[in-house]
């Protein structure tokens, strides 16, 4: 299980650092940032699916496979 | 052809790319501009002769070699081909994962050339074009694709115009070649990265994409995309005339193959693209162009590149590894060049500002956070900025990095850290004593005037 935050459509509103505290950093201006995204026990995973459910913008991200982050690079 | 006995000789094991001492390397430094002889990939015609047609450039290289896609792959991994868009990827891999996943490949070569003061894909497209789309069928036969998209800039005197006539040509020729689609996208910094000319070329805005697996994999469309720089494709058409070995040979001992450098700032011909075969200095570079000192400083690897010190600079072998140790990077090999009389601080705040407003306007921290920085630069440059608001720079930089959907923001921060760190003795100055006398220089660098992020919607990302 991994966790993210779709930064294109986190919007501040911190609603995930509520349900996702130990897992979630606010930046100055409340956008979230991810600290592990790792959601290994049952616990974590409960809460980061309720922070999942509770974004009003759907940037909070639990996904099933674990691939790495891809972090686009330019190509030209 | 330039190609000589010595080139065959095996690769020596030493990861030194210096040429002296120990583990120097056997192979000699070159380095020529378009129509050079001692250049390689940019051998044949001169600047003035225009696009080479298909006759000439088949009379210079020969057939396209009849590859199949395993012998290409083959050719990807022994010649360790790396990416030239900025990232320095190795193509093998990028093919292997995108054969791995489920779906028909797709193959983006990529010609924005989005660094403003780059020049080497579209000379290469320009001047080369048969060059590009060997290289670009090539890499289709790798993936099984049977077709390729040629994207670029919607710009005055786009690749796309001399790549549609040498399409004609191989058409007219009856050449084995995939299908060709030409594409034009906005004219945008952040529009040239790789996720948003996947997402423009299936429908989409040309802006970069929030992703949770490589585009390899899972691309706009659903299918594995490949998105590959113009120099890339250039550099495997070239490997599969000469071979793998050869053509990692031509390299630095740690980065293979030769490399494509655009020069601007204080050089005599600003924009001219240089061809460096073996394990030539940056000094080697500037010295070929006429340069007889180190500059002040040298902007590495483009405008989300990294400052290093002229001195420094100068000693450093144009590898990806000998760059590194003056945590500097080949990036789109860009060399700016910084005479000793202008401010290294108003240079920087003009790039700062430029690539804030060239944000995508998506992620909020990229918003919200590099406007921050270039005022904070702007401030630093005119001598306004005291060590608190140094302080908070830093902060804000912390902030900002690691922050986007891609690594727009993370470039500005790169920048803005290596000046702070290469140039502090400016830094202390301004701090101390208002703006230098140097910030009256006239502009360096070729910084296109700062623009803001056009609005979501609209059709500035179409």
């Amino acid at each position: 299980m991994t966790v993210r935050i779709d930064p294109t459509r986190c919007r501040g509103h911190a609603i995930c650092a509520l349900f996702f505290a130990d897992g979630v950093e606010l930046d100055q201006w409340g956008f979230g940032r991810v600290l592990d995204d790792s959601a290994d026990s049952s616990r974590l995973l409960r809460k980061a699916r309720r922070a999942a459910a509770a974004c009003p913008n759907g940037a909070f991200i639990v996904s099933e496979h674990s691939t790495p982050a891809a972090r686009p690079v330019h190509t030209g | 052809m330039t190609t000589s006995p010595d080139l065959l000789a095996p690769r020596p094991t030493h990861a030194a790319d210096l040429r002296t001492g120990p583990g120097a390397s056997a192979f000699p430094v070159r380095i020529d501009r378009l129509g050079g002889t001692g250049a390689l990939l940019l051998s044949g015609p001169s600047a003035t002769d225009g696009s080479e047609g298909l006759v000439g450039h088949a009379t210079r290289w020969g057939p396209l070699p009849a590859h199949d896609g395993a012998r290409v792959r083959t050719l990807l991994r022994d010649s360790r081909l790396d990416g030239r868009g900025g990232a320095g990827f190795p193509v093998a891999r990028k093919v292997e994962t995108a054969l791995l996943a489920p779906g028909r490949p797709v193959l983006i070569v990529n010609a924005s050339e989005s660094e403003p003061a780059s020049r080497k894909d579209r000379t290469l497209c320009r001047h080369r074009p048969h060059l590009v789309l060997d290289g670009a069928s090539l890499l289709a036969r790798a993936l099984g694709a049977d077709e390729v998209v040629l994207h670029s800039h919607r710009i005055g005197g786009s690749p796309s115009g001399p790549l549609s006539l040498a399409i004609v040509e191989r058409v007219r020729a009856g050449l084995e070649d995939p299908a060709w689609h030409l594409s034009e996208g906005p004219d945008r910094y952040v529009a040239g990265e790789s996720s948003a000319v996947a997402s423009f070329v299936d429908g989409g805005e040309a802006r970069p994409r929030f992703t949770t697996r490589p585009l390899a994999v899972d691309g706009p469309s659903g299918r594995p995309t490949v998105v590959s720089n113009a120099e890339t494709v250039v550099q495997l058409a070239v490997a599969a005339r000469i071979g793998a070995v050869a053509w990692n040979s031509l390299g630095a001992p740690s980065s293979p193959g030769p490399r494509l450098v655009t020069l601007a700032g204080a050089v005599p011909r600003p924009g001219l693209v240089l061809e460096l075969t073996g394990p030539g200095t940056i000094g080697d570079l500037l010295t070929a162009e006429g340069l007889g000192a180190p500059p002040a400083a040298v902007l590495v690897g483009g405008f989300a590149g990294t400052w290093v010190r002229g001195d420094e600079a100068w000693q450093t072998p144009f590898s990806r590894e000998s760059l590194q140790c003056v945590g500097a990077s080949p990036g789109c090999g860009l060399l700016g060049v910084l005479p000793h009389d202008a401010c290294p601080l108003v240079e920087t705040a003009r790039i700062v500002r430029y690539l804030a407003g060239e944000s995508a306007g998506q992620c909020g921290s990229c918003v919200a956070g590099l406007p921050r920085l270039a005022g904070a630069m702007d401030a630093l440059a005119a001598g306004t900025a005291r060590r608190r608001g140094l302080a908070r720079m830093d902060a804000l930089a912390d902030t900002v990095l690691g922050s986007g959907a891609c690594a727009h923001p993370d470039g500005v921060v790169l920048l803005v850290r290596s000046a702070l760190r290469v140039f502090r003795d400016d830094v202390v100055r301004h701090l101390a004593g208002g703006p230098c006398r140097a910030a009256d220089h006239p502009p360096v660098l070729p910084v296109p005037d700062a623009r803001p992020t056009p609005t979501t919607g609209g059709d500035a990302w179409r």
